[in-house]
């Protein structure tokens, strides 16, 4: 399923007369700063925040719409791929420059256009251009009381456009759904510059919800250049609460428990006992690191419920053998909590070299099966597999610590992620809950639809995307043999 | 997919009537309980009704979710799931025999989308017959997949063009501890400022009613600090629905008010149901229209009403024709 071996990237390569004539036309639009072409700087762009990689032909740095257009209708006429790519954030190679039959793809980066368009709070939805940095927009509606609602765990880095493009997630998906959920409308333009309106902002649609197919779409439609996104009422109160737990199991089934419970938490995080020892070691987040498994849970809206949900939660997991129940005081103690949660791969880095991270999602009520499973694979394979997991939606994400410097491991991780997801659809689960498809998981569609489902998938992608310029050999399957269609192309390393 | 072999003999009648329309080069429109389509002119196209395909297929109240037949009335799912304390917040257009197939096809909802947000927020998982006659399943039992395109939401709000939505899984949650209704006689503007996330916000020709689902507690407080008044829930025109952005609402009822229509505004939301005779729509479709929105009447003998949808965008009509080449399935809205 993965690349396993490859050559270092080729800092030889000479152009093609097309890529040539194709970079001469996109100095013209762009200028010296809007291109980037250098072996330094290819090799900067090869891979998004997984460690799948390729060699572009260059780096598009547009910054307005005006430029994308125009480097699109250069892709176009010249016949190069391109793959959009915003921050880099992604995890499953939705943003590495893969090329089909050799050609080498032009990264088109959207982070130079970042600006937050419009913010109408009386219609609780910001306008917003791709380049925006997640976390910008969360600030700029902090001021009018409101908040955006998807909150992945980088958000600080992550760009809006990135999560438009991957259907992003986040901590607080449980209650508040996942980013489709918060889109109202996406400008999307395609491989000849022009943009698409693809419009829910009324409250009845009229036409096909297209914007809900291009949210997910990996830069496979089109680029995203402007999105409105809904804003919501900041909450009241929030109230979070730490458990530790002797147990994996435990910690499990008091999710199982709270889910079920009358009242919704609104983020149900789950760590395990390396995750704490690491975390607590990084960040003195103040995390229990006798305990096998911690859970942090959040409410938020009223005084009352907040209130009475932090009680429930604090009850379920006492009946369930908590050893160790902490209520936020405090904005300070909430904040310090949610720390360790965030400080993961920062903390890893000073643990290990490298890490692997996958994105599973099994029903809820199997999470404490999939968690044992998980244990077992990183047993079998030697391997150290923490686990951090979003437990209220059953989305696991396993750490898989390595170092490549070592002989063999790569097989070793490649296996351990393999096993990983295939054991989550033999629980009912599926394949990614929020990083997407990218080529990482490419593959595994087979297994999960029919040969009618994905020629269904493959035609909507055609009707909306007729070029096949935009990111090709993304999401869907590929047709060709199996082997090479796999393989990152020439120049892959891992 | 170990239930794909049923499902498909399941279906096996419909994929026969969509076959037998491509032979015939005939159409079909996609009825459900009819609380949409036997408010519509009606047209010369066959009628395949989803009737026949009803009942639960897996409920997992642990897991907050629940897959059934699209057939399956809307009333008879609520009242399964309120046995388990849980609701999936789809509610049933006035009158009875709602689908839950026709929510999802038509999109429409009521005041609670406030607070609840939209029908397709609540939809996991759809099976699919294409127009084609391809049985495709996209979306999983899980709350979270990104597994390939989101042909769940490209089949909701499609009015049956692309396919007919054969079978439904659901995102659950709880029932509110506490849910009332209430009136005011405060500003609609101020009252959804002053309220944190009300379940609804309705403001009708007969005052502004406001729907609170929280805690007992925070009901009490809510309803004291705004200055509500208990109410029993309003009474909605079913005639027609206006959809305007949430801003402009305001300026829709003022001129409902002002024409004596009976209305009852979706406050946040941005939909205004009406009531009224066919001049009285005429005149609130081009109000509607101005205010940037949309008319949908839903009045069988409405024939000579000009309110259609706007044209097919070319991408739409690419999608469309990718799932149903030779459109058989009709658009009830835009009768050819």
């Amino acid at each position: 399923m993965h690349p396993t071996s490859g050559t270092r990237p080729r800092r030889d390569l000479q152009p093609t007369a097309a890529e040539s004539a194709l970079l001469t036309d996109l100095g013209r639009v762009l200028g010296e700063d809007g291109l980037r072409t250098s072996a330094l700087s290819r090799a900067t762009y090869r891979r998004d925040a997984s460690f799948l990689n390729a060699d572009p032909l260059a780096i598009a740095l547009p910054s307005t719409r005006e430029q994308l257009a125009a480097v699109l209708r250069a892709c176009r006429d010249h016949g190069v791929p391109f793959t959009p790519r915003a921050a880099g954030t992604g995890l499953a190679g939705g943003a590495t420059p893969t090329g089909v039959g050799g050609v080498r793809p032009l990264v088109i980066s959207v982070a130079r256009m970042d600006r937050l368009l419009e913010l109408d709070a009386a219609n609780r939805r910001a306008h917003v251009e791709p380049g925006l940095v997640n976390a910008r927009l969360g600030r700029a509606a902090a001021a009018h009381g409101l908040r955006f609602a998807p909150d992945p765990a980088s958000q600080i880095a992550a760009t809006l456009g990135g999560n438009v493009a991957t259907n992003a997630g986040g901590i607080h998906v449980l209650t508040y759904g996942v980013m489709s959920q918060h889109v109202l409308a996406v400008e999307l333009m395609d491989a000849d510059g022009v943009v698409h309106l693809l419009d829910g902002r009324l409250p009845e649609q009229a036409g096909l919800d297209l914007r809900g197919v291009s949210v997910g779409g990996e830069g496979t439609l089109g680029i995203v250049v402007g999105a409105w996104l809904r804003l919501l009422p900041a909450p009241q109160a929030i109230g979070t609460l730490l458990a530790g737990f002797h147990t994996l199991e435990a910690a499990a089934a008091t999710v199982g428990a709270l889910v079920t419970s009358d009242r919704l938490p609104d983020a149900v995080e789950l760590m395990d006992a390396r995750a704490i020892a690491l975390v607590e070691d990084y960040a003195q987040a103040g995390y229990p690191t006798d305990a096998a498994a911690v859970l942090l849970l959040e409410y938020e809206g009223l005084p009352a419920g907040v209130s009475a949900g932090v009680d429930t939660a604090a009850r379920m997991a006492a009946e369930h053998g908590a050893t160790q129940v902490v209520r936020a005081a405090d904005a300070g103690q909430r904040a310090r909590i949610w720390k360790g949660r965030k400080a993961v791969a920062g903390a890893i880095a000073k643990q290990a070299p490298d890490f692997f991270l996958q994105d599973v999602v099994v029903p809820r009520s199997r999470l404490g099966e999939m968690l044992d499973a998980v244990v077992a694979i990183g047993e079998r394979e030697n391997l150290i597999i923490l686990n951090v997991v979003h437990a209220g939606d059953g989305n696991l994400h396993p750490f898989v610590l390595f170092d490549r410097r070592e002989e063999g491991v790569l097989d070793r991780v490649f296996a351990a992620g393999h096993d990983i997801v295939t054991t989550a659809l033999a629980l009912d689960g599926t394949v990614t809950g929020e990083h997407g498809v990218g080529i990482e998981k490419r593959d595994f569609l087979s297994q999960i639809y029919t040969e009618d489902a994905l020629a269904v998938q493959q035609a909507v992608r055609t009707a909306m995307e007729p070029s096949g310029l935009a990111n090709p050999d993304k999401v869907l399957p590929t047709t060709v043999g199996c082997l090479e269609a796999r393989m990152v192309p020439e120049g892959a390393w891992v | 997919m170990s239930d794909a072999a049923t499902m498909t003999t399941d279906l096996a009648p419909i994929v026969d009537t969509l076959a037998a329309a491509q032979r015939a080069r005939g159409q079909l429109v996609i009825r459900g309980g009819g609380s949409v389509l036997e408010r519509l002119p009606p047209t010369d196209a066959e009628v395949l009704s989803t009737a026949e395909l009803t009942g639960v297929i897996d409920h997992r109240p642990e897991d907050l979710v629940i897959t059934v037949r699209a057939g399956t009335p809307v009333e008879e799912l609520s009242a399964l799931l309120a046995t388990h304390g849980q609701e999936c917040p789809i509610e049933p257009l006035a009158g009875h025999g709602s689908t839950v197939g026709g929510r999802l096809a038509t999109a429409l909802a009521g005041p609670r989308q406030l607070q609840a947000g939209r029908v397709r927020d609540w939809v996991l998982r759809v099976r699919l017959v294409t127009g084609d006659g391809r049985v495709v399943t996209a979306g999983g039992v899980t709350v979270k997949d990104v597994t390939g395109y989101d042909l769940c939401r490209l089949a909701t709000g499609s009015w049956g063009t692309v396919g007919v939505i054969a079978e439904v899984t659901l995102k659950l949650r709880p029932i509110p501890t506490t849910s009332a209704w209430f009136t005011t006689d405060r500003p609609a503007s101020r009252v959804l400022a002053e309220l944190y996330r009300p379940a609804a916000v309705v403001s009708t020709d007969e005052g502004l009613f406001v729907r609170l689902e929280e805690h007992p507690d925070d009901v009490v407080a809510q309803a004291a600090a705004v200055g509500l008044v208990a109410a029993v829930a309003p009474t909605l025109p079913t005639t027609a629905r206006a959809a305007v952005d949430p801003s402009r609402l305001a300026e829709l009822t003022s001129w409902a008010q002002a024409a004596a229509i009976p209305y009852a505004g979706f406050v946040g939301v941005g939909v205004c149901l009406l009531d009224g005779d066919p001049d009285a729509l005429v005149a609130a479709g081009a109000r509607a229209a101005e205010l940037g929105g949309r008319l949908l009447v839903l009045d069988a003998g409405a024939t000579t009403l000009p309110m259609r949808p706007p044209p097919e965008d070319p991408m739409s009509e690419r999608v469309r024709a990718a799932l149903d080449p030779q459109q058989i399935l009709l658009d009830v809205r835009r009768p050819r």
